[in-house]
């Protein structure tokens, strides 16, 4: 059953707020979700005035400066601050995206800053992605192949590699999963965008040479089907990528071939 | 400590979308529209059965919460019609790109407005 409300233990309370001390005329409201494992307190938001005068484009520049220059205690995870890691994603201003490539001019008003929805919670801005890695892994992301070229370099034709384009440039940063309502109510049977981009992937890869059997593993009521094209996949993908054409490209591959 | 962890809050601050929109109003509209065949079944019986009923039904319907019950599910027929057919045509694999999928989303909300002026104008002078 559909659980719309938050459970109890995770109803949001009003945190603290961190008056700007520079004395800056330019200042933003920063609004983050926080919560502390060690406190069992319930999650919180605190609020935060920064001085945009002397911060970078970017939200994760924000987070940095309030890490550094602020409160030490927030927790949030980054790496590569340029889009290409995908370990900053999280939900900005009520949509998913990597800090690192979203720009704080973007946001009006104060800036939401929430941990990838439907996720537990480890700490502040961590959320839990262990059930998403599981499902990745079920697909079994890797060439299969049988037959006795292994040895030798399999050859792709130029046409075969295109059909690669807009699959293999996912980063894995699971911004398309946690925007999916049906992943949300669904996310412990559904496969979800991220997955499935990826099992769609090594379907269309003329290389692998199991195909059928990906197909035929995929084909599940729960784990394709709950996709409804709701479409908010496509729209939060940091990288321009499409879910949900791919998920569509592999139930009409299932409704056409004979297996 | 797994149990204690929070849930991180979803559809309360998740930005609404025209394709998240239509997808939801999809949903909702299928709900209504069996509730209202039930109640055009209902209604057709009650004619079979009795010639009082007729006189029952035409009063409730010209009455203001009948306009507002029969326009309802006029606008639920035209706005599951149109969105079936925007589903339809993404089964084909077709319309998934942002800007088109937000267009014919668009298409679908003011659609289905037009349609119910259309079908009650059509039922009131012709019917």
């Amino acid at each position: 059953m559909v659980q719309i409300s938050l459970p109890e233990n995770s109803e949001i309370k009003k945190g603290k707020y961190f008056k700007d001390k520079t004395g800056s005329k330019n200042l933003r409201k920063v609004n983050i979700y926080r919560w502390d494992p060690s406190s069992g307190d319930k999650p919180r938001i605190d609020t935060y005035e920064v001085d945009m005068d002397n911060c970078p484009s970017k939200v994760l520049d924000i987070l940095n400066k309030i890490k550094n220059e602020i409160d030490p205690t927030l927790a949030y995870r980054r790496s590569c601050a340029h889009g290409v890691c995908g370990s900053c994603a999280m939900n900005m201003a009520g949509k998913n995206g990597l800090a690192c490539t979203t720009a704080h001019a973007e946001i009006n008003g104060d800036i939401d800053i929430y941990p990838l929805p439907h996720l537990k919670v480890k700490k502040d801005l961590i959320g839990d992605l262990d059930g998403l890695y599981k499902q990745y892994q079920s697909i079994e992301p890797w060439l299969k192949s049988n037959s006795k070229s292994e040895t030798k370099e399999i050859f792709q034709s130029k046409e075969d590699r295109a059909k690669l384009d807009g699959a293999y440039e996912c980063i894995m940063c699971a911004c398309c999963s946690t925007s999916c309502p049906s992943y949300w109510w669904n996310g412990d049977k559904y496969l979800g965008p991220a997955v499935l981009l990826q099992a769609y992937r090594w379907i269309v890869d003329s290389r692998d040479e199991e195909r059928q059997a990906r197909l035929k593993k995929v084909a599940d009521e729960l784990k394709l089907y709950r996709c409804h094209t709701i479409m908010n996949c496509t729209s939060a993908c940091p990288k321009g990528l499409n879910p949900a054409k791919a998920i569509a490209e592999i139930k009409k591959m299932l409704a056409t071939a004979n297996i | 400590m797994e149990n204690k962890r929070p849930l991180s809050p979803h559809i309360q601050i998740y930005k609404w979308h025209i394709s998240s929109l239509v997808s939801i109003s999809h949903r909702i509209t299928g709900i209504i529209n069996i509730i209202a065949i039930t109640l055009i079944c209902l209604w057709a019986s009650l004619l079979f059965l009795a010639e009082e009923n007729y006189e029952t039904v035409e009063l409730l319907m010209s009455s203001l919460i009948g306009k507002f019950i029969i326009l309802g599910i006029i606008w639920s027929f035209s706005f599951q019609i149109l969105s079936e057919i925007r589903h339809f045509i993404m089964d084909f694999g077709y319309g998934f790109e942002l800007k088109t999928s937000r267009i014919t989303g668009l298409i679908v909300i003011f659609g289905s407005i037009i349609l119910t002026i259309v079908f009650y104008l059509i039922g009131k002078n012709f019917i």
